[in-house]
């Protein structure tokens, strides 16, 4: 009897704790047709890996990977109070107990911060943070399964090798040269 | 007698985790540079696959292993600088540590604060202040359960400011 009050006791807080509260997925839903925002959604296929013979490691790396999203948003003379805004509830949504603060950086406005989901090195989500007084912050959200040190470190030896489709990456330019 | 200890555990929890907020205030400002690196990123680091044969990245890898907390706070805000101080200071009184070296050079006022493990060259936590008054002012936190003798590998390969201090330091202490 004890056990199953503890267990409804449990089930109430895990419950509780995962309704309608704000992520950094719902958050790039959000801010996606948002002015000042620019979303894209990137398949892993960018990495274009049809010249090159994969080792089993590398198809595996690449498996791992599922989805990469990216938000970006471009300050400017008039939307200093937004990024401001913006920028505080991306943060605080990182602080949110299911991520993992790899690494934090910080200077004079600009900063840069990897967080991370998922049990040890199994990692299913990263979400990279950078950010600049004066360009803009962008965020970076690589999803994926089991997305362990070396899958990255395999796959960083890929992009280099490999031909980068930056075909998907075009919204991203233009924002940059847009200025 | 077991529910006791579950709750003593649950009593300690808070003093682990939130040891470090004494200078948690400093992350997030434009004034002062801060470099944090956390254990998960420390974890991930040790898994990587490395060189067997190349010692050097071995070493790096074995100590890495064994860190929890880097930060590092920077700054030349003279109002800042005396925050630091004081936060220090009242760290110190509230958490002690040895002192493990003190150098006054060039302007520069380094201290570096030890909690021992259980061998004398074995650290828990290392704490390191540069109060400059000409240069900027440091508060470099460390912690984990590592060797003094790992500092020269982690202050070559991570290029940690007051390096050349910490190996001397490392070095008295054999």
């Amino acid at each position: 009897m004890k056990s199953t009050l503890y267990f409804l006791a449990i089930a109430a807080v895990l419950f509780a704790s995962c309704e309608s509260k704000p992520t950094v997925q719902k958050y790039f839903v959000e801010k996606a047709e948002a002015k000042n925002f620019v979303a894209l959604d990137i398949a892993p296929s960018f990495i274009k890996t049809d010249s090159l013979q994969l080792s089993a490691e590398e198809k595996t790396a690449l498996k791992s990977i599922h989805n990469l999203n990216i938000l970006a948003f471009k300050a400017n003379d008039t939307n200093a109070v937004t990024y401001q805004k913006e920028l505080t509830n991306v943060k605080a949504l990182l602080k949110d107990d299911s991520y993992d603060e790899l690494i934090k950086f910080n200077r004079n406005g600009m900063g840069a911060s990897i967080s991370t989901k998922g049990e040890g090195e199994h990692i299913e989500e990263f979400i990279i943070l950078a950010n600049n007084t004066e360009t803009g912050f962008g965020v970076v959200r690589v999803s994926g399964e089991d997305m362990t040190p070396t899958n990255v470190m395999t796959i960083v030896g890929l992009l280099q090798k490999a031909n980068l489709d930056m075909e998907q990456f075009k919204p991203l330019k233009a924002m940059i040269e847009k200025q | 007698m077991k529910n006791l200890f579950v709750a003593f555990v649950f009593l300690l929890m808070p003093t682990l985790f939130f040891a470090q907020t004494a200078f948690n205030k400093y992350e997030d400002n434009a004034e002062i540079t801060s470099v944090i690196v956390n254990k998960k990123m420390f974890q991930l680091m040790g898994q990587m696959k490395m060189d067997p044969k190349d010692k050097d990245a071995q070493q790096y890898l074995n100590l890495v292993k064994k860190l929890d907390n880097l930060r590092v706070f920077t700054t030349s805000n003279t109002k800042y600088v005396a925050d630091m101080r004081t936060t220090v200071d009242g760290y110190l009184k509230s958490n002690p540590l040895d002192e493990l070296m003190r150098v006054n050079k060039d302007g520069k006022n380094i201290k570096i604060y030890i909690k021992q493990g259980a061998t004398p060259t074995q650290v828990k936590e290392l704490l390191m202040f540069i109060d400059g008054t000409k240069t900027e002012t440091v508060i470099m936190s460390l912690t984990g359960n590592f060797d003094l003798n790992d500092i020269s590998v982690l202050t070559d390969k991570m290029s940690l400011p007051g390096g050349t201090e910490l190996k001397k330091a490392a070095a008295k202490k054999q």
